[in-house]
């Protein structure tokens, strides 16, 4: 997978942002079919999904990040990612590309960015001008912190 | 050139939407393709793959006359035509040509989409037309196209179409599905015959031990098996010699089985269940046209079939069990090893070896246990200097015990040495930024902050493991199993970890029902009774709902509204499941009623989707989710509030109306 | 009524011909996305003409073409092919194989429309066996 501190990661976006997770975190995209609503749970879970012969929770990364909620359209994916045992899906906008980027090129991110939750963003990296947010899977993943920066 | 310029716009919607589809699958299989360096198979797959969507993208851009992706797409198509015939070898230059090719053809889709300037291919035109020319030296280890695994049988399969199979269902794609899933497909094609009717035939190679002719009962094909072919007769006889060890050994008893197999046959005797229900179905509706006598033999019939496919599937649960031993068996030296470089003296006790659990839960638990084991030695222990000194001997005692009790399983990982300090675990959650409950803890919160994400570090964990695998992680693989954890520790003297498994996947019978939109399982022995009620006759009283019931009234829950659902039903009517006994009733109202089905129970163990009400999901066959309720908390959350509700049948008629 | 047999595996490629075709009055149309499927549909239905496409993922154009010639009953059913531009060795293919007519994508729906015209006015009837 990775060779001379080069990894591969798969972008996804939401409300135009792009953001990265390592492809050893994601186990496989598809477009979203049915999503089975469960009641009562926390706001940003739009529910479960039978994804590959699996049951598998879907958390719409807008919601989680505190923005409104859209409806479904073509480009929206299902990306499903393990951590640490688990396995979640992730709805978001767009999901779809590819990026190899070397370790040097992500750079921890500041204290001083607007707006931004270093919990869940753990680099950032720019590739020709393209601002790119390394996401930390598990305090993603993490039910009871809230993600929105004070 | 005059083309449908403005007639096939009406089909972008389409072409978005199709072309969506394929990118998707395209970069899903860009990441196989990354994934799968060495693998031969694996990428010859993803490269088909690819050609595929690439093809296809090409042709429905040239008919919506986006020209650049047309053009695009047709280079990547011809570089991996290339790839596929051996004209040249996937390189990182390629692959990231791909990559790069990809991403400018959703540029172009996109940018055609909002109506902006299309990007330039030229670039990556001109980075595929290298590689292609590049003749790199022929793969020397080419996978020729069936890689010449045929260990297995090969079978010959012909289905006849006719119309009344289609307007069944029944056609040809879905026979070439269901041979897909028992075996791989090497051969389909056509064939005339003589009557110049038409039939499929295709062949199949499939592992040892498959019965062809059952797994595709439903479906009219005709099975052929041909005899086990090119074994070379060397091979065939060393293999009896090595594993028997004498060459007059006895037969073994035992026969290896492949789990899928096993899943297969799990799910036939499921829909041989589901079967028998519609039959007992149809004949209750048919039994006032039988004469008495007739039917006497007809019930005893349906009864033992009953009794006999009862006995099938636990015979076949039964099968999946292994003993946890499996597990056991790396034990020792792990033990051996890690208490050396710890410098700790360890004995290591096995107990219950032979006790049985599904194989699934085997695989699943390897690594948890594992990890309660290493941890024992790494941190239970104490150095045999400090045993002695504390009156114990120098050697210390770790018990691994499995034991079966009814339906559960329980593993223990225990050991005799420090104990859990709970101000240590306190202190330590502290500093991790834990949120610890004030006053003393029970050994339950002591384990919860144990397992809390973020307890011990990285390194840590690590360093007792070797896998990263923490305490977090085994709590969240035991739960996912349907299981519970406990810890039982006292200071000094040691520590025990209880580990509760269900022994086999639950597979259950359940009621099914609808609200709105939405479908609901509850487990058969859960509920008593289905009745059918007036809207008009439900009674408040205070804030609960009850309803006339035999002598007295039962709370009602509709659970449109615990759930926040709109209900769909028939003005009028509510259909009620009623749960539980005299006191603790409770009807819990839905829209419909659509059957009773056999469910496979899968947990929601993610904390994302636990909640109060729902015990787990099951899905239906149609590929969506039901959500499987939870009487007992139900109960619960009803009778909190119906509490004070309806003292007593007499008290039911002088309730207001 | 003529029955005309659509084969190919994208859907929206089936859409575009069957709106290409909406003007001809008599026709009904099937729907196949495999090669298999398209000789299965032959084979159960009375179909008059056939549009096909080329690459299909289980069985190539080519050879359900191929196929379906050597049966004598289909010999003289009416097939138009589609290729796709820039693959020029499948057009002269398909051509031996006994394509009646063929078409390049991208085409224009009064072009396949056309074509379809001509081949169902000295159409022959394929009987079905099944």
């Amino acid at each position: 997978m990775s060779d001379s501190g080069t990894d591969t990661f798969i972008l996804l976006s939401v409300m135009g942002t792009t953001y990265a997770l390592r492809s050893d975190q994601v186990q496989h995209m598809e477009m979203v079919e049915q999503v089975t609503r469960v009641p009562n749970a926390a706001p940003f879970v739009d529910g479960v999904v039978f994804s590959r012969g699996q049951v598998v929770p879907a958390v719409n990364l807008r919601a989680r990040f505190g923005f409104e909620r859209v409806p479904y359209d073509v480009r929206t994916r299902l990306v499903v990612v393990n951590s640490k045992g688990r396995q979640v899906g992730l709805i978001v906008d767009d999901g779809r590309e590819f990026l190899r980027l070397p370790a040097t090129a992500i750079a921890p991110p500041q204290e001083s960015l607007a707006g931004l939750s270093s919990q869940y963003v753990e680099g950032i990296a720019s590739l020709n001008g393209r601002l790119i947010l390394v996401l930390n899977l598990e305090n993603l993943l993490e039910f009871s912190a809230p993600l929105v920066a004070a | 050139m005059p083309t449908g310029d403005t007639f096939f716009d009406g089909f972008l919607d389409d072409y978005f939407a199709e072309s969506e589809e394929h990118l998707t699958a395209a970069a899903d299989a860009l990441m196989r393709l990354d994934k799968s360096i060495g693998n031969a198979s694996a990428e010859r797959a993803a490269v088909d793959d690819l050609f595929r969507y690439f093809h296809t993208l090409k042709a429905i851009s040239a008919m919506v006359e986006l020209r650049p992706a047309e053009q695009l797409a047709h280079h990547l198509e011809h570089y991996l035509r290339a790839v596929r015939e051996g004209e040249c070898t996937l390189t990182t230059a390629g692959s990231d040509a791909l990559i790069e090719g990809t991403r400018r053809l959703e540029h172009i889709i996109n940018a055609h989409r909002a109506g902006s300037p299309l990007p330039s291919i030229e670039d990556v035109l001109a980075r595929v037309e290298n590689l292609v020319g590049t003749r790199g030296e022929r793969p020397t280890k080419t996978s020729a196209p069936e890689d010449a695994t045929e260990t297995g049988r090969r079978w010959t399969c012909r289905f006849v179409p006719t119309r009344e199979l289609l307007a069944g269902g029944i056609g040809v794609d879905l026979v070439r599905k269901r041979l897909g899933e028992i075996g791989t497909i090497v051969e389909a094609a056509p064939h005339v015959l003589p009557d110049a009717t038409i039939s499929f035939q295709f062949t199949l190679i499939t592992a040892d031990g498959v019965d062809v002719v059952e797994r595709l009962s439903g479906i009219p094909v005709a099975v052929e098996a041909e005899t086990p072919s090119g074994v070379e007769p060397e091979a065939a006889a060393v293999e009896p010699a090595a594993t028997a060890g004498a060459p007059n050994a006895a037969i073994s008893h035992v026969v290896r089985v492949d789990l899928a197999r096993l899943d297969h046959l799990m799910q036939i005797v499921g829909d041989m269940v589901i079967s028998r229900a519609r039959l007992a179905d149809s004949l209750s509706r048919v039994e006032r046209h039988v004469p008495a006598s007739e039917w006497r033999a007809v019930q005893e019939n349906a009864l033992a079939s009953d009794r006999q496919l009862r006995m099938l599937r636990e015979g076949i649960m039964r099968v999946r069990m292994v003993p946890v031993g499996e597990i056991f068996r790396r034990m020792p030296l792990v033990v051996r090893d890690l208490a050396r470089e710890n410098g700790k003296r360890v004995k290591l006790e096995l107990r219950g070896q032979a006790t049985e659990i599904d194989k699934y839960l085997i695989e699943r638990m390897m690594d948890p246990v594992l990890h309660l084991v290493r941890n024992a030695v790494s941190h239970g222990i104490e150095p045999p200097d400090v045993r002695i000194a504390h009156g114990k001997t120098p050697e210390g005692t770790i018990t691994l015990s499995a034991a079966a009790v009814g339906d559960m399983v329980t593993l223990e990982v225990a050991d005799d040495g420090y104990g859990v300090n709970e101000e240590a675990v306190v202190n330590k959650a502290r500093q991790a930024g834990l949120i610890v409950p004030p006053g003393p803890l029970d050994a339950a919160a002591v384990l919860g902050l144990l397992c809390s994400p973020g307890f011990s570090t990285k390194e840590e964990t690590d360093r007792a493991s070797g896998r990263g695998v923490g305490m977090a992680v085994v709590k969240a693989m035991v739960e996912g199993l349907s299981g519970t954890m406990a810890l039982d520790t006292e200071p000094g003297h040691g520590t025990r970890f209880i580990i509760r498994l269900p022994v086999t996947l639950a597979i259950t019978d359940a009621l099914i029902g609808r609200v709105g939109e939405e479908a609901f399982a509850i487990p058969q022995g859960s509920v008593r009774e289905v009745i059918e009620i007036a809207e008009a006759d439900v009674r408040q009283l205070e804030e609960n709902e009850i309803v006339p019931y035999r002598d007295g009234a039962l709370p009602l829950v509709r659970l449109s509204r615990l759930f926040g659902i709109a209900s769909t039903a028939r003005t009028g009517r509510l259909h009620v499941f009623v749960l539980g006994h005299g006191s603790a009733s409770m009807g819990i109202a839905v829209d419909r009623i659509v059957g009773q089905r056999e469910i496979v129970v899968r947990t929601l163990a993610d904390a994302l989707v636990r909640v109060d009400g729902v015990s787990g999901a099951t899905d239906l066959g149609d590929g969506r989710v039901v959500l499987i309720l939870d009487p007992a908390v139900l109960a619960r959350l009803t009778n909190q509030r119906a509490r004070r509700v309806i003292p007593d049948a007499a008290a039911w008629g002088r309730l207001p109306a | 009524m003529h029955k005309i047999l659509i084969v190919d595996d994208s859907p929206t490629i089936r859409k575009m011909v069957r709106a290409s075709l909406q003007t001809i009055e008599s026709a009904e149309f099937i729907e196949a996305s495999t090669g298999l499927e398209a000789i299965e549909q032959l084979a159960v239905a009375r179909v008059q003409l056939i549009v096909l496409d080329l690459n299909m993922p289980d069985m190539h154009g080519i050879d359900v073409l191929r196929f379906v010639r050597r049966n004598a009953h289909y010999r003289s059913l009416p097939i138009i092919v589609l290729t796709t531009r820039g693959d020029e060795t499948s057009r002269q293919t398909a051509k031996n194989a006994g394509a009646t007519t063929y078409l390049t994508k991208p085409f224009a729906p009064q072009t396949l429309a056309q074509a379809v015209r001509d081949l169902l006015d000295s159409a022959v009837e394929a009987t079905p066996r099944a």
